[in-house]
């Protein structure tokens, strides 16, 4: 930006060359327009971890019904809570209301899932009020 | 951008800037605002559409794991897909030089359960205690 007086008509006024702000101006924003990637907005789930091994103080019943078990049967996918086969997220999350929260939740998930689908669980288990979930990967 | 002519003599064209300056001021800090410069470790992967934790304020920086739909481990997005065992070397030497262990696994909706719970064992195995686990918000009408 330059500064320079100009003589007018007896009195001075001032002019200010701005061509070269401009010009910096309009480049950066050409180079923000073309770097720019709009980013879709990113939540989580912060579940414990933890494998079978670990678990395997307790026998399969120590968990029921506090663990949902994500599994493929017959094509289908299903959550199951105890002996109640569910096949949404919304089902789930009810069922899991009934529960009490303070002991927590485990998420175990089988082959043949959905990532998509056992983070749904993670989800409802979230919403249903329960502070604690912990994901168990299944054994193969 | 108005353009006026004044007849006084000589004629002198004058351009009226100001507002085009304003809003060019105002785009290049919009980009500058949104621009993301660290999508670098955030492979272009479909999200579970779930609400999360609805967390609030920025998210720190840490260690992204990413899973694609067809199984490959990709810890970002100038890099080839990694090995389990390449994983676990990485993770090591993140965990050594980290305090506070933050690691994100971005898991493609589709991806295959299998790799994920893998990638668990290596986490856990690695110390890792919890994970964050990436959620894409849905859009609300």
């Amino acid at each position: 930006m330059r500064f320079s007086m100009k003589q007018e008509r007896g009195g001075k006024r001032l002019v200010m060359n701005m061509t070269s702000l401009i010009d910096v101006t309009f480049l950066l924003l050409v180079y923000f327009m073309v770097s720019t990637v709009m980013a879709k907005p990113e939540d989580r789930l912060t579940p414990t971890i933890q494998t079978q091994n670990q678990s395997a103080g307790g026998s399969d019943a120590d968990f029921q019904p506090q663990s949902v078990d994500v599994l493929l049967v017959n094509g289908v996918q299903v959550y199951q809570l105890g002996q109640q086969t569910m096949q949404t997220q919304q089902e789930l999350r009810q069922r899991l209301s009934g529960l009490p929260v303070d002991l927590g939740v485990f998420i175990r998930a089988g082959d043949g899932v959905s990532v998509g689908f056992t983070m749904a669980a993670m989800q409802a288990a979230r919403d249903a009020g329960f502070k604690q979930v912990t994901y168990v990967p299944l054994e193969k | 951008m108005r353009l006026t002519n004044r007849a006084q003599g000589d004629r002198t064209l004058i351009l009226e800037l100001t507002s085009m300056v304003d809003i060019v001021f105002l785009l290049v800090i919009f980009f500058m605002v949104t621009s993301d410069f660290a999508r670098d470790a955030r492979a272009e992967v479909s999200l579970p559409r779930l609400d999360g934790e609805q967390m609030e304020g920025m998210e720190e920086a840490g260690m992204y794991i990413n899973l694609d739909e067809h199984g490959d481990i990709l810890l970002s997005t100038s890099e080839p897909p990694v090995s389990l065992e390449a994983l676990a070397e990485r993770l090591s030497v993140y965990l050594a030089t980290e305090g506070a262990p933050l690691v994100t696994l971005r898991a493609d909706k589709q991806a295959p359960i299998v790799i994920f719970n893998e990638i668990v064992r290596v986490l856990e195995a690695s110390g890792v205690s919890s994970v964050r686990m990436a959620t894409e918000v849905p859009s609300r009408p």
